[in-house]
Parts: structure tokens; sequence; C-alpha cells
């Protein structure tokens, strides 16, 4: 229903309204979507459900408010921003999802079940983002000047840090942990390349942490500034500045054990 | 570089034959416990054994004959991690080092492949101690391959990913120092690759995407490549 609403907007279905909405802009916060982004998908699907929505961010929470159009209701919401993994499929779905909302005059339901829907389409294979970050690595080492030996030697050595990096994720080590960790061990592994005298070796060392640097963060910190929600978005910059030095400890140990200097 | 790698072989040779018999041994005994009577002791003292195996490998190989190698620290480094990757086994039990009942002749062929080093390096006309033995690195990462793979019901992935990385090593050293018994390593670890990684597939369980066939072809895809470096270095 587009405002069929206005006649049944009681307490609880306003009440209904702020709980799919606090969900809907937590998962998009989640899965690494920009704030400002978030902000208007959810005014959009709150204004096809005619109701106004406030939102403020921060890092680990969002508050919301709910309020009816013209009846002085109003609800208010905190929820917590849950750590999905990046997720650009979800950033296309959700989003569209707010342009059907408001389109097609869809009810709370029908938004309700469609959202269920998405978000419970079936996960990436991890042995397939394996593969495809070894071979993402591989190509950046080309890229920068690899030969072939460098290029095979960066595929193998980003598959053990990024074996290691899914494997300490899923045993929930810290996440900072997991970054040092998984770039001293991609680096390890790619410095092997010096010892066989190969002359793009350091050029293999430099790439096999290139899986681990977090663009997402970086970008939507930038955005959210830009955007004037400077809270959230110097609290993503922080964060992805964080796991640079994360991807720096790890690859100094290394490069202090391998070369007795950081160059 | 080629001559300071056969020397440093050789003067490890030399030096550490005896103990690299006992250690033939050794590895034969390991294996042949699991075969016929794979009790949980057998196991412990299997990967308890992988850790030293690897240990030898960085300190006695790397560390002290082959020192006078460029960089050769970064192998000592390299083979402690394939120890810890076999001490973090023992302490989480990631492997089972049990039969699945697939791939296990494959495995015990890969077991034997080892032994096919010093006689490869004898048919080139090289002579003792100038020659490879089953107490070389290479040699001793097809060794825990051929473990891996004959006792395949849940293996350890770390061990084996570092040994995949080995490989490649392995295929760029028959290219840089001329040793084409490494070709042995290079030659099992591509169907290894494929048979590991479809296990580890299947044994996800859950619906994931892409499909099932489109990353089995991807897997298939890079272990062409891989085969195709192979043969462009033969």
């Amino acid at each position: 229903m587009s405002m069929g609403g206005e006649n049944r907007m009681t307490r609880e279905y306003l009440s209904e309204i702020a709980d799919f909405i606090a969900r809907y802009l937590s998962y998009m916060l989640g899965a690494g979507v920009h704030t400002s982004r978030v902000v208007r998908n959810s005014k959009r699907i709150g204004g096809a459900l005619g109701v106004d929505v406030s939102v403020h961010t921060s890092q680990k929470t969002a508050t919301l408010t709910v309020s009816g159009k013209d009846n002085g209701l109003h609800d208010t919401r905190v929820v917590d921003i849950p750590p999905f993994p990046i997720s650009f499929e979800w950033n296309a779905d959700l989003s569209a999802l707010s342009w059907a909302a408001h389109d097609e005059e869809m009810s709370l339901d029908a938004i309700r079940h469609k959202f269920d829907e998405l978000v419970s389409k079936p996960k990436m294979n991890p042995i397939f983002v394996l593969f495809m970050a070894s071979l993402a690595n591989a190509s950046f080492c080309r890229l920068f000047g690899g030969d072939i030996w460098a290029m095979l030697i960066t595929f193998t050595a980003t598959m053990v840090g990024f074996f290691t990096r899914q494997h300490l994720t899923r045993k929930k080590v810290n996440h900072y942990i997991v970054f040092i960790a998984s770039a001293f061990v991609a680096s390890i592994c790619a410095s092997t390349a010096l010892a066989l005298g190969i002359d793009t070796a350091e050029i293999a060392l430099a790439t096999s942490v290139l899986y681990l640097v977090p663009g997402v963060p970086l970008i939507n910190g930038v955005i959210d500034i830009t955007d004037g929600h400077i809270q959230i978005g110097i609290s993503r910059l922080v964060n992805a500045f964080m796991l640079i030095i994360c991807i720096a400890i790890g690859m100094s140990v290394t490069l202090m054990l391998v070369k007795d200097s950081l160059l | 570089m080629e001559e300071v790698f056969w020397n440093s072989i050789a003067s490890y040779n030399a030096a550490t034959w005896p103990w690299q018999i006992a250690m033939t041994a050794l590895s034969a005994f390991f294996a042949l416990v699991l075969w016929i009577r794979p009790c949980t002791w057998a196991k412990i003292a299997a990967k308890v054994y992988m850790v030293i195996l690897s240990l030898w490998i960085a300190f006695v190989y790397y560390m002290k004959f082959g020192s006078v190698r460029e960089y050769s620290n970064v192998m000592t480094i390299f083979w402690c991690m394939v120890a810890a990757s076999w001490i973090y086994d023992l302490a989480t039990h990631f492997s089972s080092f049990q039969k699945s009942g697939r791939y296990s002749i494959w495995g015990l062929v890969m077991l034997v492949l080892p032994l096919a080093y010093p006689l490869v390096s004898v048919l080139r006309g090289l002579e003792f101690p100038q020659i490879t033995t089953p107490v070389i690195p290479s040699a001793v990462a097809l060794y825990m391959l051929g473990m891996l793979m004959t006792f395949n019901r849940k293996i350890n992935f770390f061990a084996f990913l570092l040994v995949l990385h080995w490989s490649v090593i392995a295929i760029s050293k028959i290219a840089i120092f001329k040793i084409p018994e490494d070709a042995l390593l290079a030659a099992a670890c591509i169907p290894s690759l494929v048979i590991f990684f479809l296990q580890a597939l299947k044994s996800a369980g859950q619906e994931m995407k892409p499909c099932y066939k489109s990353v089995r072809m991807l897997v298939l895809a890079v272990a062409l490549i891989l085969a195709g470096c192979m043969a462009a270095v033969a």
C-alpha cells in the first residue's frame, strides 16, 4: 500500500516501519555502503510508506526516528551495525528495492518480503574468492612490471595469505591481528622470490599484500566527509588507516627479517 | 649462482648422509604405520615428525649448509612457517591423517617419488655428493604432499598451500638452477591442487555462488596455467 497508510497509521504500524527501516539501514551500513546513500534510501522507503525518517549514524550504531506525517506519532530505534563483508550486490539490490518501493507503491509486507529474499541469496564461495583475489594480485604484479615467475609466486603467496585471513576470520580472531598475520604470511611467501634471484622479486613482495588494502572504507570515508557526514567519515578513515598500519606492521616484520631494513 | 647451489647440496649430502638415510627410513615407517594401523599416537607422532622434518630443512639444510646462498634466511623462515603449520595442526587437529578411500594409490605413488630424486640425478650423470636426495626441500615437500594425498579425509590446508607455493618455486628452480628433478614435485602439485580444491568445494555443502561448475572450471583453468608454465620451462 502506498499510503492507505494515512488511515491506519497506528503506533503499532509506525513501530513496524521503524523496525524494518532500522534493519534495512543496518544491513546497508554493515555491507559497506556510504552513509548518504543509506540515508537517502531509508528516507525514500519511509516516504513510500508515508512517514518521515531521520537518521544519525556512527561507526558501530545507527539511530533513526520515524515520524507520522500528520498525526504527531514518533518512534525511535538505536541499532547495532553488524560487521558484514563488503557487498556490492547488497548495495545495488537494496538500493533498487528502495526505488521499487517508491515507484511501485509497495506495501510494508511486500518490501519486507523482498528484502528477506535479497539478503538470503547464497553467499560467495570462499574458494572462488581465494582464487580470484590471488589472480587479481598476480595481475597487479604484471601491471607493475613483474615477470612470469614473480606473477606465479605472487599468486601462491596471496593464496597462502588470503587463506590465513579467511581461516582466522572464521575463528573470530581480532581483525587487526588477522591483517598483521595475513600481511606477514603473504609477504614472507613472496620474499622467497628474492632467494631465486628473480629480477622482479621486489615487485612480487610489494604486490603480495595488495588484497588487504581497505579500498572501500577509504573511498566511503572520503565520500561521507564530502557529503557532510563528517563523524562517520572520519571513523571510517581512521579504521581504514588502522588496517593500513596493520599491513605495514606485517610487511615490516618480513622486511626486517629478510632484508635487515625496511627498504 | 648455479654453482653455489650445487656446491651447497654437495656439502650437505657429504656431512649428513647417515641422517638422511635414517630420516628416509622414518618417513617410510610413518607412512606404513598410518596406512596399516592409523591409531592416535601414530597420527600425533607423524605430525611431530613433519615438524622435525620442516625444521631440519630450515636449520640444517638452509641455515647451516645453504648459508652461502643469497637470502637463504628467507627459506629458513619459510620452512619454519611450514613447521608452524604442522604445530598448529597438532594443536587444533586441523587434519585427521585418515584415508578417505579415494586417491590413496595416487598418494602412495607420490610417497615413493622422493626416492626417485637421486635416481634422476644419477641418470643425468651426477655423482655423490653432488646429487639430489629424498631429504632436500623439494623431495620433503613432495613427501608431505604424498602424506596429505594418501590420508586425505581432512587435510592440513595450510601445509598444502605452503607446499603448493614451494612447488611453484620448484618450477622456477627448474629454469633458474637447472634442477630438472624438481619437475617431479611440480608435476605432482597440479593434480593435488585440483583434487584438494574440488574436495573442499564438495565438502562446503551449503548453496553458494557462483555454482560448483563455474568454480570447478576456474580451478581447472588455474591448474592448466600452472601446467602451461611447466611445459614452457621444459
